[in-house]
């Protein structure tokens, strides 16, 4: 599946559509979903205070561990250091906060760019735990984007909310007025539409 | 007869920008706003008509730009349905930035609970903060039908002009009820308006509403007010030196028919109100002196020469 292959804004008037999409695609670029949505499709009803949402995700990036962005070995074997080198500098700060928020602040070194150095009780155990903690979760800050996006996205004041998440099928119902089931039937019908496509 | 006032912007470097002031003074104009920016100064003035080539002349010399700003001594109400943080940028910002450029003074008003259609409404508290201002600019959204069915009722008790922008632009005045003008393509949007159309929209706005202002201008004039907000604000800036210690950009604000005196009101309004004029009046028998909505502030509303008898 491309990025955004599908990218649907309908509405009771079609430019008003036209403009919420361009709202849409703002709020898509602002929080770098573009890349994770591979079709969606949004449908607003003004006149019945309604705005429904489904998206299918492509397939999710996986868990990111300290081995996959550096090499963990021994350091100094006399001061019991474990030495950490990052070859992915993208994902330093959150390794920064896992390993001040296990050893503290005292504890943990970066002598230079690149290179972290922790004095560690047990070396080899902590290597080894080292090596599997996982330092990011892209599947849970999606997750997190795509609420943000659909509070964004959705007209103010809709604050009935509706949302179901199953896999890569996002699907999401907001009003002012309490939800109707046959609307959340209408938003799966479109996720399942958006599913069968091509 | 007092000199006819013209309202112009004056942009250039802080050196020697003393000297425009000076000549400002001694032609018997108005400064009425000044906001340096590090070694820029823009000055908000009210030029003497024959005498605007004068200021001209010396700002050329000194490397400026005099540009005439229309709107100039008014304060706007910029009401948005609301102001959430996760809607930013609100495309209410942008219209307040472009009237300002044309010199009015802004305040930005998100209404408590205005968001919605069904749901939205406006308080009393509001409503009264917002009829302090010379005109009201609502700004709407995309969808037309809720612009004439749900919004209007925001407009309701409103009592100055009030002024609606939107997305749709086949809407006409006449189909938002209780508005005195609409004006479309300035809907929401997700960023700040800087495309081609969505400027030329806002460009269209700043010129319709110059229309609202100079027709207010004129219904004034036909029963002018005994004084004119410029020389209060002069007067202030004499007899009353704590307005000096007013760290806000605009002490005291101009409006069409008053003034707002950013002082607190009860250690400060009976000085504004024995506020001395050379006529040998004190301010309180020309004009109405209140308690403002807004924070703790004075608000000066000028009376009429119909209600005074003469003007100073």
């Amino acid at each position: 599946m491309e990025a955004l292959e599908t990218f649907i804004v309908e509405s009771t008037v079609q430019e008003e559509g036209e403009a919420y999409r361009s709202i849409v695609s703002d709020i898509i670029t602002e929080l770098i979903l573009g890349g994770a949505i591979g079709r969606i499709k949004v449908v607003v009803r003004p006149e019945d205070s309604l705005f429904q949402m489904a998206i299918i995700l492509r397939g999710s990036q996986p868990m990111v561990k300290l081995s996959d962005i550096g090499s963990v070995e021994t350091g100094n074997i006399v001061k019991k250091e474990v030495k950490i080198s990052i070859t992915e500098e993208k994902y330093l700060s959150e390794l920064l906060e896992l390993l001040w928020a296990r050893y503290g602040r005292t504890k943990v070194f970066q002598p230079e760019r690149n290179t972290l150095i922790i004095n560690a009780e047990d070396t080899d155990s902590d290597i080894k735990f080292l090596k599997d903690m996982v330092v990011a979760d892209p599947r849970r800050t999606l997750q997190s984007r795509l609420v943000e996006m659909a509070i964004r996205a959705t007209p103010e004041g809709f604050r009935v909310r509706y949302h179901s998440m199953d896999s890569h099928k996002f699907v999401f119902v907001a009003s002012e007025d309490p939800l109707k089931p046959e609307w959340i039937q209408e938003a799966h019908q479109m996720v399942t539409e958006l599913m069968e496509e091509k | 007869m007092a000199a006819i006032l013209e309202p112009y912007i004056y942009e250039g470097g802080i050196h020697k920008h003393s000297l425009i002031t000076e000549l400002l003074e001694d032609l018997g104009g108005y400064l009425i706003q000044k906001v340096p920016a590090a070694t820029e100064v823009t000055l908000v003035m009210l030029i003497p008509r024959d005498d605007v080539h004068l200021i001209e002349e010396l700002g050329k010399k000194l490397l400026g730009k005099l540009t005439r700003a229309p709107l100039t001594g008014t304060e706007i109400a910029v009401v948005s349905p609301t102001l959430a943080s996760h809607h930013l940028p609100h495309s209410a910002c942008d219209i307040a930035e472009f009237m300002r450029r044309g010199g009015a003074n802004t305040n930005m008003i998100g209404l408590a609970r205005g968001m919605g259609r069904r749901v939205s409404l406006s308080d009393n508290y509001e409503r009264k903060l917002i009829n302090e201002h010379d005109f009201a600019l609502f700004s709407f959204g995309t969808f037309s039908d809720c612009i004439k069915n749900k919004k209007p009722k925001l407009l309701e008790g409103i009592t100055i002009p009030k002024i609606v922008t939107g997305g749709p632009c086949n809407l006409k005045t006449e189909d938002v009820a209780n508005a005195d003008l609409y004006v479309g393509n300035i809907g929401r949007v997700a960023h700040r308006l800087r495309k081609s159309d969505e400027l030329g929209a806002l460009d269209v706005l700043l010129e319709k509403v110059v229309e609202v202002v100079e027709k207010m201008r004129e219904d004034i004039a036909k029963d002018p007010l005994a004084v004119l907000p410029a020389r209060v604000m002069k007067e202030i800036h004499e007899q009353i030196p704590d307005i000096f210690n007013v760290l806000s950009p605009a002490p005291v604000t101009l409006q069409l028919d008053g003034l707002r005196v950013k002082l607190p009101y009860g250690e400060f309004h009976k000085k504004v109100e024995n506020l001395e004029f050379d006529e040998g009046l004190k301010l309180s028998d020309m004009a109405v002196i209140t308690p403002s909505k807004m924070k703790n502030y004075i608000l000066v509303k000028i009376k009429r020469e119909s209600e005074v008898g003469f003007t100073a």
